[in-house]
């Protein structure tokens, strides 16, 4: 029994159990800050082309900022620092539209609080799972 | 046809394009607003592959730390 147990370990790549066992555990902050994107977008859908649409956009930009520099400095959290950089850009995007005066749709808008919602749902899930 | 991909990932994301299009001929959206949100998309696939990999790593680590206290046990 004790063979085929380490003959199961080593039959995985190295790298891979390193990454693994060593990865970044649960942090209740990283947790908070993608909760309270995943709502904060969630309600603001509801608001796009109200007057209220502009500071939710940049209150959203600034969730996603935070979240992106909170994930920068964790320990082995390569994954984790990548998808926030992505999410960041996508809330950046609405931002800056609004912050040029450009006429931004309704439909683009919900659109993009829409992909913030769901990739926050993913990483909220993973984030979630993290090894306590 | 790309809709129907077996991949669901994929199926979304081909669905959404689909849908993203329909908006702009219906003039709800501009040509400029439909690139950016196209560009999002690859990012939302991003994320998706990014978290598949977290997720698979956080499978691992409980099979070892499974195993480490199955062998300490023994």
């Amino acid at each position: 029994m004790r063979k085929l147990l380490l003959l199961l370990v080593l039959a995985l790549n190295g790298c891979a159990i390193y990454d693994s066992y060593f990865m970044t555990g649960f942090d209740g902050n990283e947790y908070q800050l993608i909760t309270q994107i995943r709502v904060d977008a969630s309600r603001f859908v509801k608001q796009c082309g109200s007057p209220s649409a502009t500071a939710n956009a940049v209150q959203i930009a600034y969730e996603t900022e935070m979240f992106e520099k909170y994930s920068e400095q964790l320990p082995r959290n390569v994954d984790g620092h990548k998808a926030s950089i992505e999410l960041n850009q996508i809330a950046q995007g609405l931002q800056e539209r609004y912050e040029v005066g450009a006429p931004v749709s309704s439909a683009f808008c919900r659109v993009k609080y829409s992909s913030i919602e769901n990739s926050a749902k993913i990483l909220q899930h993973v984030i979630g799972d993290r090894p306590r | 046809m790309l809709v129907s991909s077996t991949d669901s990932e994929f199926a979304a994301a081909a669905a959404q394009v689909q849908n993203l299009v329909q908006q702009v001929q219906a003039g709800q959206m501009s040509p400029d607003e439909f690139n950016e949100l196209l560009a999002d998309l690859q990012r939302q696939l991003e994320i998706v592959q990014d978290a598949s990999r977290l997720q698979f790593k956080e499978v691992l680590n409980t099979c070892i730390n499974g195993l480490i206290t199955i062998i300490s046990n023994m």
